[in-house]
């Protein structure tokens, strides 16, 4: 990933901090992030604005070792190590890309319940930028 | 939820906005009343006690008051060993399910040379004056302590539970022997013996660990101190017995262990 302007990540602000998706009223179908047109029916006007729960499984992953951070997460890299990523599918059914935390890389396993928490991401232009990362998920 | 309240000597600006990333973050209706309370680990009562005098005058809101805090010095000073990271949170409202507030008094003093930062600087530092730092955290909490209790008409022997600031292990000790606490009554709020200096979440977070298990019309004294300096007592009676699902306690046995090396990286120290 490269540079998200202020304007940019601003206006993501809704989905970033608080998972707010879009559901098709024609054909059910949950958008995250929310798009002007279903994907599934083509429905173009007739959307909900919903929470997603946050809650899902890990669908795929992969570990950010030394030197192949994108350059803000450089920091981060440096500081703490190598990272896990993950691609997780949500409850509600999207599938989204985050960071798992609090978590050593050789434990995540495909399938293990995970849920979103609200966490500094990384900074960039002196601007904090909170998002989503993924903790394991008790029980 | 009508007021929100913030507190942190550590926010991640020197000037913004704070309280706007929590209340978005929780999805709070805009048109809330925020506050940010920094400066001083005195902020989180500061915090605590501002929306009690909002809910004085709007008796059907709800408060939400939350203090994070990490307070951070340079690895070659004295105070950075014992520096830690914590937080809590509480919502107020007039009819409590879990304790209710009953009284509070302060005290300030001016006192300087003592746990401060510049404009510029992001790392804490003291003067080293020793003494004469402990006699501003001894003349304030006593004082705070001293004029809540004649309000109330009590002895410090009436309260189950007493949590002070705890900026070390040591000072709340000496505080509360001069005030006339004894040290069974600290046991349950001292959090500084397992999390170190919380630095504006230290008495709210020892408030939270007492609050876990204090058990119905227990008393409690809670006594925050900041440098400069002032401090906060609050007094406090438990409203049921309850069985929480989340405890100070437990959250503290949940820990992984660092190397110092792996500590220096992450407070950037080496890269």
């Amino acid at each position: 990933m490269a540079h998200v302007s202020v304007p940019m990540y601003w206006r993501s602000v809704p989905q970033r901090y608080r998972l707010i998706a879009n559901k098709c009223r024609t054909c059910g179908y949950v958008m995250f992030p929310p798009k002007a047109v279903c994907p599934s029916c083509g429905e173009r006007a007739a959307f909900d604005e919903i929470g997603l729960s946050g809650r899902g499984t890990v669908y795929s992953f992969a570990t950010i070792a030394a030197g192949s951070a994108p350059p803000e997460f450089a920091d981060q890299e440096r500081a703490s190590g190598p990272y896990p990523i993950a691609v997780v599918e949500l409850v509600e059914g999207p599938r989204i890309t985050g960071q798992l935390t609090d978590v050593d890389s050789k434990d995540v396993r495909i399938g293990m319940s995970v849920r979103a928490e609200l966490r500094r991401i990384y900074e960039e232009e002196g601007v904090v930028r909170y998002g989503f990362k993924f903790i394991l998920a008790e029980g | 939820m009508s007021r929100c309240a913030l507190a942190s000597t550590t926010p991640p600006y020197g000037e913004k906005l704070l309280s706007s990333s929590l209340v978005t973050g929780l999805g709070l209706p805009n048109d809330i009343l925020v506050s940010d309370h920094t400066t001083s680990t005195r902020a989180g009562t500061e915090a605590l006690l501002a929306c009690v005098e909002h809910l004085a005058a709007n008796p059907d809101g709800h408060a939400l008051v939350a203090v994070a805090d990490a307070p951070i010095a340079s690895l070659l000073d004295p105070l950075e060993h014992g520096l830690g990271a914590g937080a809590a949170a509480f919502v107020l409202s007039t009819n409590g399910s879990i304790a209710s507030i009953e009284g509070h008094a302060s005290h300030v003093i001016e006192h300087f040379g003592e746990r401060f930062r510049g404009p510029e600087e992001d790392r804490l530092h003291d003067l080293g004056i020793r003494k004469f730092s402990e006699e501003s955290y001894l003349s304030a909490t006593a004082g705070a302590a001293g004029t809540l209790l004649s309000q109330l008409r009590r002895k410090p022997g009436d309260f189950v539970h007493a949590v002070l600031q705890q900026p070390d292990a040591r000072l709340p000790g000496i505080a509360s022997a001069k005030i006339g606490l004894s040290n069974h009554q600290l046991v349950a709020g001292l959090v500084s013996a397992y999390l170190g200096d919380l630095g504006a979440a230290s008495t709210l977070v020892g408030l939270a660990a007492v609050l876990d298990v204090a058990k119905r019309n227990d008393t409690v004294l809670a006594i925050s101190y900041g440098s400069g300096a002032g401090s906060d007592a609050i007094a406090l009676r438990v409203a049921g017995d309850r069985r929480p699902s989340v405890s100070v306690r437990a959250e503290a046995a949940r820990k992984d262990y660092l190397d110092y090396l792996q500590y220096a990286k992450l407070r950037r120290a080496l890269r």
